[in-house]
């Protein structure tokens, strides 16, 4: 199913990932890379995730398979037999990529050392939890497990709240977007070399290398009067700088930061009549930054509150302050500034055509294209053919 | 060593975190990435001492320019005729006025990549809206959907889209390189950070089309599977009432097997063959009860003990980490040297430390992490690489103050 006209076409693709890398694969499917998903004859495990779609045929009922498996070609393996074990092996010959999470469906039997030894410029992607060395190689693990482990839980929630793992799978993602720069600079690499390679991509690491300010607080803490020590803990929405939280609006809540202009911060507020003692010199001590800092949130805290929350955020946008108006989902999906950029696309699941989310990046010569999501054995017949077998189950011609 | 970007040339425009984080990666794989400021200009996060810059861009080199000078303008302008790739995180239009836009630069530099890293992208009508990551959060609906039910007031607890629209940008980056291998040429990118945050509610977005469902915060439980426990439990080395002292561990069993091992871990106390117990479902129903069971459990143990029983049973189990375990008591982290040393002594900070690239290449590995560089420290070796410059040249250009 690859996309002609897409960034990655004529690039062969063997999916063999679960939750870790799914989204790599479906962020290589998107770009027009022929990407196949191999599944048992019983059925990807993923085409169980919710939420669900009831009208849909049964294993297209999962809108969660939907996102995430998007633009693939699905084939089923029954690796019980030598048969499923051969087409297997012939798939794996004809990529240039495969991408792998340790024990999902396939990986085990795909034989990848005996592949690259035949095949050098093949590139293997290996996403494990936490590696396949050191004394935690075999932990088992979720996307919560993973994002406490991965210093991501800690840091989210509030005081009264344990720590919060994110919404969804937010985690898996950021492992899922390592996995597909993992597959593509090495396909860069294969492109002026000719040599291809395996490559590690540790989950845990991933979600650490994404902590903002968890590591410079630790190495730099002394310089923050935010903190008494390496650890910020949880606190709700307050950002690390205190300077961004938030806040209670009529009708709504919004985030609101006096950055990056404070003194255009409170021109607005002088102009509001709402500044009460921000106009003291001891906020103009530059050692006093944080203590302004603090003020003025709680000024802005209590001017917040008598606003109403969608005007608000315009009025600071005109002004070209960063105001974020917390948004519900279903307001997200009406947003104007996507419905303009004719954001939404079409997802096809069975009879049924669902706005879903578009792409993420627009590339202008070769367009982001979402492909039909077919039905699990939808493409099994043109896959054998493609590999040399006749027909479906067929005989090996 | 080779690096899998080898040979690739970056002129970085970008500033704050999600750009400089998005060269920081190509950097790491062994793009050659100079990033453009201006001394004069740079305040906040953006001076070359503040540890936020400190962290996010090692692994390129520094080129002062004074962007106001038109000679400076005309400068970059030749730089990008040498560059593979062009990428900037200024609101839409500031390229242009310096007169390198992509149009303008695509007359002379038919291949280059051109990523641009809007907060909200290149048209429309929010296209002018100034963003940061909370920003981007609050609009997004991932402010609202992260926390617990009744509040939205509570959030990722960093800037997780800023992150995430690095690694979408490199990921588009490295796509277009792939297509101008094929084709020889090079294209404009325009990512918005605000679709890259909108597109990580993909299920709950269709769920909302499809059935008119309306995703809400469910803290530690998942949205829409049955998994439980599914949750975060305080532990016995909690030491203080404060925060950054409490001991808590992430316990999700996601399937029948894993609970069944888990009542083991835990020695098969009654109330777990309750049978509102019994199914995943009905664990879910009566999450309030079963995690208040075993907190009582919890915490009567140390946090790595519950962990290393868990995980020796078979249960995903983890220690709620802080920068200090990650840093100084992750053993597993250690064992891949995740923090490392900085290549050279800072003028001021010294041997810095920092987080490595978390990606293994067996034939290419990235192991090469050299420091931040002073704003300006390259001059003289960018100009003369990239526009090979003579030393006379060079001497006259920084005499005239372009180079700051």
């Amino acid at each position: 199913m690859s996309n002609p006209e897409g960034a990655l076409s004529g690039v062969r693709i063997i999916d063999l990932t679960d939750e870790r890398g799914i989204y790599g694969a479906k962020l290589l499917a998107d770009l027009g890379a022929d990407v196949v998903r191999p599944e048992p004859p019983t059925g990807d495990p993923l085409r169980s995730r919710g939420p669900r779609l009831a009208t849909a045929p049964e294993d297209q009922q999962s809108l969660w398979f939907a996102f995430f498996a998007s633009s693939r070609r699905f084939f089923t393996l029954d690796l019980s037999t030598a048969e499923g074990n051969n087409q297997l092996q012939s798939l794996i010959e004809r990529a240039s990529i495969v991408l792998t999470c340790k024990g999902a469906f396939g990986v085990n039997e795909a034989k990848l050392d005996e592949a690259l030894e035949k095949r050098p410029e093949l590139i293997v992607i290996d996403v494990t939890s936490f590696g396949n060395e050191g004394p935690w190689a075999n932990y088992v693990s979720s996307d919560l497990v993973d994002g406490a482990l991965g210093g991501a839980a800690a840091t989210t929630g509030d005081a009264d709240t344990a720590p919060l793992k994110f919404f969804g799978e937010l985690n898996y993602m950021t492992s899922g977007a390592y996995t597909a720069i993992a597959a593509l600079s090495a396909l860069h690499h294969t492109r002026s070399t000719g040599e291809g390679q395996r490559v590690g991509v540790p989950v845990q690491q991933c979600i650490a290398s994404c902590l903002e300010h968890v590591l410079m607080f630790y190495s730099y803490n002394e310089q923050f009067a935010s903190t008494d020590g390496p650890i910020l803990p949880r606190r709700g929405s307050l950002h690390w700088s205190n300077a961004y939280q938030v806040m209670q609006a009529k009708g709504g809540s919004i985030m609101i930061t006096p950055t990056p202009n404070i003194e255009a911060q409170l021109t607005w507020l002088i102009e509001e009549d709402a500044f009460e003692d921000l106009l003291d010199p001891k906020y103009m001590e530059p050692e006093n930054v944080q203590l302004l800092i603090q003020r003025i949130m709680e000024v802005l805290t209590t001017w917040a509150g008598e606003q109403d929350v969608e005007a608000l955020f315009l009025a600071a946008q005109e002004r070209h302050s960063p105001y974020g108006w917390v948004l519900p989902i279903e307001k997200v999906a009406e947003n104007p500034q996507l419905a303009f950029r004719e954001w939404w696309q079409d997802y096809k699941i069975g009879a049924e055509t669902i706005k879903g989310p578009g792409a993420p990046y627009h590339l202008s010569e070769n367009p982001w294209q979402l492909q039909h999501h077919g039905h699990l054995d939808d493409n099994t017949d043109d896959i054998l053919k493609e590999i040399g077998w006749t027909n479906a189950r067929g005989n090996q011609s | 060593m080779s690096r899998p970007l080898d040979g690739i040339r970056i002129l970085d425009f970008t500033h704050v975190l999600a750009g400089p984080f998005a060269t920081r990666i190509l950097g790491d794989m062994g793009a050659d990435v100079v990033k453009v400021n201006s001394i004069d200009r740079a305040t906040g996060v953006n001076l070359a001492t503040h540890p936020y810059f400190l962290q996010f861009n090692r692994n390129k080199r520094s080129l002062a320019l004074d962007m106001a000078q038109e000679a400076s303008r005309s400068l970059s302008r030749k730089l990008c005729d040498e560059a593979d790739i062009v990428i900037n995180n200024f609101s839409v239009g500031v390229l242009k006025r310096w007169g390198i836009d992509f149009d303008t630069v695509a007359e002379t530099n038919a291949g280059v990549i051109y990523a641009e890293m809007s907060g909200m992208g290149d048209t429309g009508p929010w296209s002018k809206f100034v963003t940061y990551a909370p920003t981007i959060h609050a609009l997004s609906g991932l402010t609202h959907l992260t926390g617990v039910p009744g509040r939205e007031d509570i959030g990722l607890g960093f800037s997780y889209n800023d992150h995430q629209a690095g690694l979408h940008a490199v990921v588009a980056i490295l796509a277009a390189l792939e297509a101008r291998n094929r084709t020889g040429k090079g294209q404009r990118i325009d990512m918005s950070q605000f679709e890259v945050g909108v597109n990580f509610s993909g299920p709950s977005l269709l769920d909302w089309f499809a059935n008119g469902n309306a995703a809400r915060p469910t803290g530690n439980k998942l949205p829409y599977d049955h998994a439980a426990p599914h949750n975060c439990y305080k532990c016995a080395d909690t030491i203080d009432d404060s925060i950054e002292n409490e001991r808590w561990i992430a316990i999700a069993c996601m399937d029948e097997n894993q609970w069944q091992a888990f009542k083991n871990v835990m020695g098969n106390p009654d109330w777990a063959n309750s049978p509102q117990f019994n199914s995943a479902a009905e664990r879910v129903n009566a999450s309030d009860e079963l995690d208040q069971a075993i907190s009582a459990w919890t915490l009567d143990l140390e946090a790595a003990e519950v962990m290393e029983q868990c995980q020796r049973a078979g249960v995903p189990a983890g220690i709620v980490q802080n920068g200090v375990d990650l840093v100084e008591k992750d053993p597993q982290l250690a064992a891949y040297d995740f923090f490392q040393p900085m290549e050279g002594e800072h003028p001021e900070y010294g041997t810095m430390t920092g987080d490595r690239l978390p990606l293994y290449f067996s034939a290419t590995p990235c192991d090469d992490y050299p420091r931040t560089r002073e704003l300006g420290e390259d001059n003289a070796a960018v100009l003369t690489d990239w526009l090979q410059m003579s030393p006379e040249e060079y001497r006259v250009h920084d005499e005239s103050g372009l180079l700051k």
